[in-house]
């Protein structure tokens, strides 16, 4: 059945154009509410020697100055590793780290409290970069590795071998709401928090390890984010501890909402990563061999650095099938602060070295790149399997690569862009196509779990509480209109709640695009559930309307807010009646749910097994043009299909590839990360780190769903678009390459890493003008 | 004297002093409007004018006595900068009609479009469309980009917002707020009936708003360290970024004397108080190469605010409309209530964030000559994005050629040594020669060597000394053929 309502606005939409939704920062608690502050290192790596707060206590106003000390449970909010104190004490390993905790009646005293805060520091030896961190082999856990084949032989072996090392800077995820909690204290030891978290079960793990209580005490509650893209997966939960810390300290409501400067200080960020590689490859451009090491900057703690690390190493090959490779994967320990997940997850890192190896090798031998990644695609028979051992079913690549390169007219293009290059020497263009072959599912495989609580009350309304949070994606949309659907009623019959670690216990963070995949399957079965408990009651109900029929369960049908009998039409009870007739007669009407993906596992020492449930695919192809004398560029075109299975709601789908691909473009083009010497970050506040806005979108953007292409054994069919599409913004780094190569009448191979600012791309232009 | 600021807020004329709110009268108006119960549609996002989640409308009397709306950056107005206009927020746009709540049109059509994800971003979008809407009736999408450069969004990619205002604005701006406007008015005119200045004081801080330019200057005499503001745009970070409290303020921003500009046969004069938007509007057919760097200058929200004599005073390496003004060998005009004295511009800058203003002196007008028909004159901007970016470097030209022989040539930069520049060196090199590829190409070396450019965290100095070299083959390019430009 088609959904009745198929493109459904966000359930939030409404409320955020009236400004009536309210995040974190507006929930009003009247004046019985204080602020809260961190007061944070200012040195990369240092002993403390001394932190004096007596005079900041005397401040009119302050409440409570808090330091490790005065933490009564465990000083700790690693997620994985517990290598992350709560509050530094003895030693900071980053500028950013937090030091001291200041609650107060106004933003005011907070201000005076913290410059009353004397803190001395005995400053140590920093590594505050990668190249150093690699140099000195600072790992933070034994290296990773991928292989299959004989990688060695077979690059000797091979016509052609190109080596090469790719530098990708790291990202600030730049969510417009920065982190934020409030913690309010109940009864008896008792904590509430309001956070903006992707994480809220791990949310109540980091407050009740923080305050030494049983997690049964610890109510954490997400509403929305304004926005999350990572950044709150872990480090979301930062921000509540501190909030819950103060709030126990004080017996108030406490809210700690960062400034925009301290969270670009104080939160981790995309991993800057260092790769090397050698690939090897025959005259028609076939890939033979590929060795590639990837070097992640971890920053100083652990955080989810080894997972992420796995699925840079898991997209190595990205959309391309490889005999023989090796994948070296290595996280390195830097006194930054602690990088963490955002948006790709590793993914970006992996795939950027092999998309701009293949376009070298396009570029060494003089063809069209876009031919050279046709060919070496995984086949389209399902035959080909990943260096890790998982074969490649349901491939659209080559149906994608087909429809683009007809609706883009890319051939068309190509040529009237050489023409343009020809004829003018300092506006250059350049195009570029790049695929996306992304794995959905944790690679972390217990983390593909799900539950759901579902609640239908007597009027025939449904209340669905599910493990994931809403950041704007549309995940409560999507899983109102699943719910809808599966329980045959109108979506204005169902509301999804906030996302209550009360409701649902135990949830994985909504991340890895999984949302609603999982979510929406944890829904559904609790909906199945609810279903058969009144199949039961609607036969009661039909055999004493019809006496001397035989009704069986099976044959219920609920559609259209009726369950009727599929053998009998005539016999029908409108939902809301039936669930009247259920409470009537003592059947429960609310039941949980639960999911968990079945099939996938990994064997992290091996490196094999098949971690993923299914892969997303996606490609694109953007032009760009130049201008040669001061490296600034305008993205002019980007045509983009991606494939969504059967899409649940196709405008947030496209929301979803837009977003990410602009998201994925600023990572690659305006967004620099500088650091000083000594790890002091200079792009802080958006004046000098730039995000793109709505003027380097593409003049022209056109966004296509692969149709009729559902996907079996997913939630209605569908398949996850949260992450994927941010890598299709290669095609925009690549397409900006093409156009300096051009300024060579494209006999060169300039050497541009990410981001491809103005400044390195003028820098490119004169290195090649010189070669 | 008065002790109160009084704007129009929900259809009533409300009335603020130091005692009703409890506020530093330089409280910015954003914080004002998050105490307020039912306000918290409007949010921070970067206290700092870059990311627009603040965006809320002020809307004033025009010349023509018709509302004009201008969307701002609420965390970069202090207060008392909202005396005397309408204040509208997102809460003000829907409104009720027989107990239905009713959706402004750039509200549904945000909703239609699909405009809206985490919903942070989307009250200063709906903000900055609500004025746009006002004023813009099938409006290209270049006017589109342009109206919603100073709103940042992190979901959508964009392209829903633009097809939402697309979308929306076809109503020639009618809405319901077109039926209450000359109540409105009516309320703005008696308020403005009142030109005695406000003055607020409180413990730490003394806020001046005279509202007639003989006010001002004697306050100006009277209170030699009182910090001048216009727009704020530049001191409101002072407050909102490093927690500065300003002891004393002489606020300008309403003064009409220093607002417009005249012209003649020989020159443009500009009230220094001219907002860079009136002022970009004026340049376009005037002074093209100063709209075209004024086009560049900050967003929207924030052109609506900062003015022309703030850009200048502030000195600021870069200040972007500076290389224009002395390539263009603009004057100015000081005024203190004894005397009035003129300087060229190149002089009045005296260092890094450093004038020639005295302490008893406001500028109050900008004096630029009109220039010869034959003379080509261009600025261009460089900067790590396009829009909304402070320029790594921006430079400006002025070149009058005598057959092909360059008769007089000024080059100006900004972002290359610790204030604006002329490149006389290279000025002097040009001077008689011909105008050609090999004078160019010769030129552009000693461009290169005549700064020493910082590396800082825009770019390093070496880009910034390539791209200095490299506009000036651009000018030279441009100046030959047209038509080579950046699409």
């Amino acid at each position: 059945m088609r959904a009745p309502n198929k493109d459904i606005y966000h359930d939030s939409a409404a409320l955020h154009v009236t400004g009536k939704s309210v995040f974190v920062n507006d929930i009003d608690l009247g004046n019985s509410v204080l602020l809260g502050k961190v007061v944070y290192s200012k040195y990369s790596h240092a002993n403390i020697l001394s932190v004096d707060t007596s005079k900041a206590l005397e401040i009119n106003g302050v409440k409570a100055v808090l330091l490790a000390g005065d933490i009564p449970g465990v000083n700790q909010m690693g997620p994985v590793i517990h290598d992350e104190p709560c509050l530094a004490w003895q030693e900071v390993n980053c500028v950013g780290q937090a030091i001291a905790l200041i609650a107060a009646e106004n933003a005011d005293a907070l201000v005076r409290a913290e410059r009353e805060i004397t803190i001395e520091y005995a400053p140590l030896q920093a590594c505050v970069d990668l190249k150093t961190a690699i140099e000195k082999n600072m790992l933070i856990a034994p290296a990773r590795r991928i292989s299959r084949g004989e990688v060695n032989s077979a690059l000797k072996n091979s016509p052609h071998v190109l080596t090469g090392e790719l530098f990708t800077n790291g990202q600030e995820h730049w969510y417009l709401e920065t982190q934020s909690a409030l913690a309010v204290p109940g009864e008896d030891g008792e904590m509430f928090v309001h956070a903006s978290s992707q994480n809220p079960s791990e949310t109540q793990a980091v407050v009740a390890e923080v305050l030494g209580l049983p997690k049964n005490n610890v109510e954490v509650e997400v509403k929305r984010m304004g926005g999350g893209f990572g950044g709150k997966e872990t480090q979301g939960n930062h921000v509540a501890a501190w909030a819950a810390l103060l709030a126990n300290a004080t017996q108030m409501p406490v809210k700690l909402h960062l400034f925009r400067d301290d969270d670009q200080v104080i939160t981790g960020k995309r991993h800057p990563s260092q790769s090397k590689y050698e690939i090897g490859f025959d005259s028609h451009g076939k890939i033979l061999a590929y060795r590639v090491e990837i070097n992640l900057n971890a920053g100083c703690a652990t955080d989810l650095s080894m997972a992420i690390l796995e699925r840079a190493m898991l997209h190595a090959e990205n959309a391309y099938y490889i005999p023989h490779v090796e994948i070296i994967g290595k996280a390195y320990k830097t006194n930054l602060p602690s990088n963490t997940a955002f948006r790709g997850f590793g993914g970006p890192q992996g795939m950027a070295v092999i998309e701009n190896a293949i376009d070298r090798i396009a570029r060494y031998l003089e063809k069209d790149a876009a031919e050279i990644r046709l060919l070496n695609f995984y086949a389209g028979d399902n035959t080909q399997i990943t260096p890790y051992g998982q074969a490649i079913e349901n491939n659209k690549l080559h149906q994608l690569y087909d429809r683009l390169l007809q609706s883009s007219e890319y051939f068309e293009r190509r040529k009237h862009i050489q023409d343009i290059n020809s004829k003018n020497d300092f506006v250059k263009r350049g195009l570029a196509l790049t695929p996306v072959k992304f794995g959905i599912s944790f690679t972390t495989s217990f983390l593909n779990q799900a539950g759901a609580l579902v609640n239908i009350y007597n009027d025939g309304t449904l209340l669905v509480n599910h493990g994931g949070t809403e950041m704007g994606q549309g995940l409560h949309t999507k899983i109102q209109q699943i719910a809808a659907l599966e329980m045959g009623v109108a979506v204005n019959k169902v509301k999804v709640n906030a996302t209550n670690t009360s409701k649902v216990p135990n949830t994985s963070p909504t991340a890895a695009s999984s949302g609603s995949d999982i979510n929406g399957m944890a829904v559904k079965n609790a909906i199945d559930i609810l279903k058969a408990r009144l199949a039961d009651v609607a036969l009661s109900e039909f055999a004493t309307r019809y006496p001397g029929h035989q009704f069986s369960g099976e044959f219920v049908i609920f559609e259209n807010d009726t369950a009727y009998y599929s053998q009998m039409p005539e016999a029908k009870i409108s939902f809301q009646e039936l669930v009247k007739s259920a409470y009537l007669r003592q059947i429960s009407l609310s039941s949980t749910g639960f999911y968990r993906t079945p099939g996938i596992y990994f064997d992290r020492n091996k490196g094999e097994g098949k971690p993923f449930y299914y892969f997303s695919y996606g490609i694109a192809v953007s032009e760009v043009e130049l201008d040669v004398l001061t490296g600034q560029y305008q993205l002019l075109r980007t045509d983009i299909i991606n494939d969504s299975g059967s899409s649940i709601n196709e405008s947030i789908d496209i929301g979803q590839v837009r977003g990410a691909f602009i998201q994925g473009a600023g990572w690659v083009t305006t967004e620099e990360l500088k650091w000083d010497g000594k790890g002091r970050l200079l792009t802080h506040s958006p004046d000098t780190y730039k995000i793109p806005a709505v003027g380097d979108i593409p003049c022209d953007f056109r966004v296509e769903l692969l149709k009729d292409s559902p996907h079996e054994g997913t939630i209605r069919r569908s398949k996850a678009v949260g992450e994927p599409p941010f890598m299709l913004a290669f095609s925009v780094w690549l397409a900006i390459k093409d156009a300096v190569a051009a300024c060579r009448h494209n006999h060169a191979d300039p050497d541009i890493q990410i981001p491809a600012t103005p400044e390195v791309l003028l820098k490119a232009i004169k290195e090649i003008n010189i070669k | 004297m008065s002790q109160s600021v009084r704007f129009v807020f929900r259809g009533k004329i409300e009335t603020l002093d130091e005692d009703s709110c409890g506020l530093q009268p330089s409280t910015t108006l954003l914080n004002y409007l998050r105490s307020k119960k039912g306000r918290q549609g409007t949010k921070e996002g970067c206290a700092e004018g870059d990311c627009g989640a603040c965006t809320v409308v002020l809307a004033e009397v025009g010349d023509n006595g018709k509302l004009s709306y201008k969307a701002v950056d609420s965390c970069l107005v202090f207060l008392p900068m909202i005396h005397g206009k309408q204040l509208i927020t997102v809460e003000d746009l829907s409104y009720s009609e027989n107990g239905v709540t009713k959706l402004h049109p750039v509200q549904q059509c945000m909703i239609e479009s699909s405009a809206t994800q985490c919903g942070y971003c989307t009250p200063g979008f709906v903000m900055s469309l609500f004025a746009f809407y006002k004023t813009h009736n099938n409006p290209s999408r270049d006017e589109i980009v342009d109206a919603i450069t100073g709103n940042l969004c992190r979901c959508t990619g964009y392209q829903p917002i633009i097809e939402a205002a697309l979308n929306a604005c076809v109503h020639h701006g009618v809405d319901h707020f077109t039926s209450a406007e000359a109540k409105i008015v009516a309320m703005l005119n008696e308020i403005a009936s009142d030109p005695s200045t406000i003055v607020l004081e409180t413990k730490r801080q003394l806020y001046m708003k005279p509202l007639r330019l003989q006010e001002a200057l004697s306050l100006r005499k009277q209170f030699p360290k009182a910090i001048v503001v216009n727009g704020a745009t530049d001191v409101a970070l002072r407050q909102n970024k490093r927690n500065e409290i300003i002891e004393e303020i002489i606020d300008i921003s309403d003064l009409k004397e220093l607002k417009g500009f005249k012209f003649d046969d020989h020159q443009y004069i500009i009230g220094a108080g001219s907002t860079i938007e009136h002022l970009r509007g004026f340049s376009v057919n005037e002074i093209p190469a100063l709209a075209t760097m004024l086009s560049r200058f900050g967003s929207l929200q924030i052109r609506n605010l900062a003015s022309i004599g703030g850009n200048i005073c502030s000195a600021s390496p870069i200040g972007d409309s500076l290389p224009v003004l002395f390539v263009l060998q603009a004057r100015v005009v000081l005024q203190s209530i004894d005397m009035q004295r003129e300087l060229a511009i190149a002089d009045f800058i005296s260092g890094y964030r450093k004038t020639e203003l005295k302490p008893d002196e406001l500028l109050t007008q900008i004096i630029i000559p009109k220039s010869n028909d034959s003379s080509i004159v261009k600025s261009y901007k460089v900067s790590k994005r396009k829009s909304l970016d402070i320029s790594t470097v921006s430079a400006a030209f002025f070149l009058k050629l005598n057959e092909n022989t360059v008769e007089e040539v000024r080059i100006a930069f900004g972002g290359m040594a610790a204030h604006t520049r002329f490149a006389s060196a290279t000025m002097g090199f040009l001077l008689n020669k011909q105008w050609c590829r090999a004078t160019v190409d010769k030129a552009m070396l000693i461009l290169g060597a005549e700064f020493s450019p910082i590396d800082d965290a825009r770019s390093g100095a070496e880009y910034r000394r390539s791209v200095a070299a490299n506009l000036l083959l651009k000018f030279f390019l441009e100046s030959v053929q047209p038509s080579n430009n950046l699409s």
